[in-house]
């Protein structure tokens, strides 16, 4: 009876390996080799040179730091937010349900479409932002065109767009909470501050990391928003690492190159959610005995 | 009831079934037989084996090693759907998405059976059971005894070689039990097979079975009438299971002698004590009225606290509790296994 | 208060596009009158291809991608609440991490198997790394539901002679409606705004899905100031994922809450 339970599993696992585990042996494969248009296409087996020149590229260190500014930022932003949002959901409201799909609507379209709109909307001089800020008489923004702040813009287009899933994540976990612990704070006479800090952060821990890993890992792989929205501009300033190994891939035809960052950026996500998962543990942990 | 050991025996026969998981045996070495038209109660605590059991006859579970034979023939290997066996379960199962109608007639559509018949033998089943008026409703709007109903009309509607339950009356409020129980009863005798049920209630077995097994981590510890293994227990374990209030045990050197509360007499201190019997001096602690009768607590010296069932509360504290010495059970202090000698057949 | 916050700030950018949509061009650079137009509109629909073509390939994308997610997921998440406790976890746990990957780090190792396998620029190939990529979430919210169901109910099936095949068909898959609803909706919504597989897959204009669609139409203006039409595409493009939403919010909801709490 049991091998016919792995039969069942036997289609989806394979796809899944296909998909998942199949490409990272091909880029680890790759990596090692030149194929370019140089080599005409052709892989050659180079060793090592790849990551040689990952770890001398100064664009792809660059575009590291920008990738990581930008998450770090954007994700930050967003659990503050998706907290407020979820907090703000959970009370017993009327019209509660409208408003929870209402909100939800920026996360369900896609994220070209709405980048084109954003485009529109920071438009300077003719976006509404930039023209209600010269019917105030104040200076416009130039949220597109000024390499120190367009990353700010993609940070709000982003924010705007997965506020609302975090929200949902971090509802569904509010919800799990018994009322009568609520209850029983306000007996004592808790502040809601109290109350907050007390009762719903610690019993929302394990949503709150799992919104800040899954949130964390999808930002670092930024690649829709960026292309279209700034196309990695103005001057790269907003160029994110799957966008440059896209352009390698496709505009330089640089595979061999394309894979190592590809594989680059993995090892850094797998460094950032494995450092974020622990520190959080060993954060809760310690809160736990200072209290 | 004696039983031919012979090959053909017509009914359900266990033979030295036993179920290990890991290192643990869920069922050891367990042997039985229960005739066309009997029932039988496996009786015993949680973890006893009773439900593994149950479920090794159903082939929900694979033995270990052993056989079962239904009819005849061995149905050890088989699949249950090929065991001609009903099962009622102790929440019943009942497909929540159908209604009473198809929650019956499911099994005998998937076999291919002829509309016609289906039919027939639905009217017969829910006028039987009285759910004709039910057809179309769903479980969920079903009260307790209603659901009942349709789980064994269910099982009734497969016409089986074989009839198992799952705790049946558990999920019943008291009342509904008591009143219950008699037609469950009749209901499963008229089905002609063989019927096993497993319950953990002593009054469950006792009203139910024509005979029961009590099981104690797998072993079956003794098997017979709910009278015999009242009156006649194999072993400490079995004594002290049937019978409410339970059997008072007091310690006799390497000996334990086991007293029923109601063989027990209560009488002035100090008063002398007749040929034949025994008797222990002891201070009354409290008593439990119980309107149509009394149950005294004693706490005597040396012997532990003793429960006295009697009809006519005496008064004061200092009190003698005498009993004759034939009614006394014996069972040897260290494995609880009855020793023979006394054997108290007279009802008081 | 703080309601009316969160209203504007989810529908203003998308009011804001529906506003823009609706202006000529001269009125929005401001160099003209106002007034209202649906030339914008007529551009898109009467465009070449047509923009109603993007929306018909994502739909079929996006159903064949659902149809082939839950064929898969729904025998291995049976599976998986079938077989020992050990290593359904440990099979659940490695699904679970596959779930929050970011998809475009794929798009390499993808595209070089289109070419192998000459699946490129054809809309139905695209369901099989749609449905590879919807796999875990389908997985989970599956598996989560049939550990829902309780054993009794298919012991009960099984006893009264029922095979896989018809318990899952009679007993298990009817209780379990709700939970394939919703992770037929998530994974409709991933295929209809996936953009780099469909990027790097599709290059054929009249093939495209809706996400690169809008890029190209981004990245190819003639006009100064596209951005009537712009909006209007992002109108055209939003209004069937807004429709989808507005009446399916509780599948969808109650699917992602669910995914939220088994993780």
């Amino acid at each position: 009876m049991r091998w016919r339970l792995w039969l069942l599993m036997a289609p989806a696992l394979a796809l899944l390996l296909a998909i998942f585990a199949a490409p990272f042996l091909h880029y680890l494969w790759l990596s090692t080799q030149a194929q370019s248009v140089l080599t005409g296409l052709n892989p050659e087996p180079i060793g090592a040179q790849q990551w040689l020149r990952l770890w001398n590229d100064s664009r792809f260190w660059q575009d590291t730091w920008q990738t990581l500014r930008f998450s770090a930022t954007s994700v930050s932003l967003e659990m503050l937010l998706g907290l407020a949002v979820a907090l703000l959901l959970d009370q017993p409201l009327r019209g509660r349900g409208v408003l929870r799909t209402i909100s939800l609507l920026p996360w369900a379209l896609p994220t070209t479409v709405m980048a084109l709109g954003w485009r529109w909307i920071f438009n300077d001089p003719y976006g509404p932002i930039n023209r209600l800020l010269a019917g105030l008489g104040l200076p416009a923004i130039p949220s597109l065109s000024n390499p120190a702040i367009t990353w700010m813009a993609t940070v709000g287009a982003d924010t705007w767009k997965t506020t609302p899933f975090v929200a949902l994540l971090l509802l569904a976990g509010l919800q799990t909470i018994p009322a009568d612990l609520y209850e029983a704070a306000a007996l004592e006479g808790a502040t809601p501050w109290q109350t907050l800090r007390r009762i719903t952060l610690p019993l929302l821990t394990p949503y709150l990391l799992i919104a800040l890993l899954f949130r964390l890992a999808q930002a670092l792989g930024v690649f829709d928003l960026i292309q279209v929205l700034t196309g990695g501009g103005p001057a790269g300033s907003t160029e994110s690492l799957a966008l440059y190994a896209y352009l390698n891939a496709m505009r330089f035809l640089d595979f061999g190159y394309s894979a190592t960052l590809l594989l680059g950026s993995f090892a850094i996500l797998l460094l950032l959610c494995g450092t974020a998962a622990l520190v959080w543990r060993w954060g809760s942990r310690l809160l736990g005995e200072l209290r | 009831m004696n039983h031919s050991g012979s090959a053909t025996f017509n009914g359900l026969e266990l033979r030295a079934l036993s179920r290990r998981v890991g290192s643990h045996t869920l069922v050891d070495q367990l042997s039985l037989q229960v005739a066309p038209g009997e029932i039988l109660a496996l009786l015993g605590p949680s973890g006893c084996g009773k439900s593994s059991t149950l479920r090794l006859i159903a082939g929900l579970d694979s033995a270990s090693s052993g056989e079962i034979r239904l009819g005849g023939r061995s149905i050890t290997g088989l699949p249950p759907a090929e065991r001609q066996v009903a099962m009622v379960f102790q929440s019943y199962a009942l497909f929540p998405h159908l209604s009473v109608e198809r929650n019956l007639s499911l099994g005998m559509e998937l076999r291919g059976v002829a509309r016609a018949e289906i039919k027939r033998e639905l009217d017969q089943v829910l006028t039987l059971m009285q759910l004709d008026g039910l057809r179309q409703r769903k479980p969920a709007e079903l009260s307790g005894g209603q659901r009942q109903r349709m789980a064994l009309a269910r099982a009734l509607i497969r016409r089986p070689a074989l009839f198992l339950l799952d705790e049946p009356m558990s999920n019943l409020d008291a009342q509904l039990r008591d009143n219950l129980r008699a037609e469950l009863r009749t209901l499963l005798r008229s089905t002609g097979v063989p019927v096993v049920y497993v319950t953990h209630d002593q009054h469950e077995a006792m009203g139910l079975a024509d005979r029961i097994a009590v099981l104690r981590e797998g072993r079956l510890q003794q098997l017979g009438t709910a009278e015999t293994l009242y009156r006649d227990p194999a072993n400490r374990f079995v004594a002290r299971f049937l019978g409410s209030p339970s059997i008072n045990l007091i310690e006799r050197g390497n000996e334990q002698l086991g007293l029923r509360p109601e063989r027990l007499e209560l009488v002035e201190a100090g008063s002398p004590v007749p040929q034949g019997w025994e008797a222990l001096e002891g201070q009354l602690s409290h008593r439990e009225w119980l309107g149509d009768r009394v149950i005294s607590h004693l706490t005597c010296p040396g012997h532990g606290n003793l429960k006295v069932l009697s009809n006519t509360p005496t008064s004061g504290e200092a009190l003698q509790v005498r009993w004759r010495k034939a009614d006394a059970l014996r069972f040897e202090a260290r494995s609880g296994e009855r020793l023979p000698g006394s054997r108290p057949d007279q009802p008081s | 208060m703080a309601r009316l916050l969160l209203l504007l700030w989810s529908l203003g950018p998308m009011l804001w596009q529906l506003y823009s949509s609706l202006r000529p061009s001269a009125a929005l650079s401001g160099t003209g009158a106002g007034g209202w137009t649906l030339e914008h509109y007529r551009q898109l629909l009467q465009g070449d291809p047509p923009f109603l073509t993007y929306l018909l390939n994502s739909a079929v994308v996006g159903i064949c991608s659902t149809a082939l997610t839950l064929a898969l997921a729904v025998p291995c998440a049976y599976a998986l609440t079938r077989i020992g406790r050990r290593q359904a976890r440990s099979l659940t746990l490695l699904v679970a991490t596959a779930a929050g990957f970011p998809a475009v780090l794929l798009f390499l190792a993808l595209l070089e198997l289109a070419r192998d396998w000459h699946l490129a620029n054809q809309l139905l190939a695209l369901s099989l790394p749609y449905a590879g990529l919807c796999l875990p979430l389908a997985i989970l919210l599956l598996q989560a539901a049939f550990a829902d169901i309780p054993i009794e109910l298919e012991e009960a099936a099984l006893i009264e002679g029922m095979g896989l095949w018809q318990r899952l068909r009679w007993v298990l898959l009817p209780l379990m409606a709700p939970a394939m609803a919703s992770s037929a909706l998530l994974v409709f919504l991933f295929s209809w705004n996936e953009y780099p597989i469909a990027l790097t897959w599709l290059s054929r204009t009249d093939l495209l899905t809706l996400a690169p669609a809008m890029a190209r139409i981004a990245g190819s203006s003639v006009f100064t100031i596209p951005y009537g039409a712009f909006a209007a595409a992002t109108v055209l493009g939003s209004a069937p994922l807004i429709l989808l939403m507005l009446l399916f919010q509780k599948q969808i909801i109650s699917g992602l809450t669910q995914g939220a709490m088994k993780g």
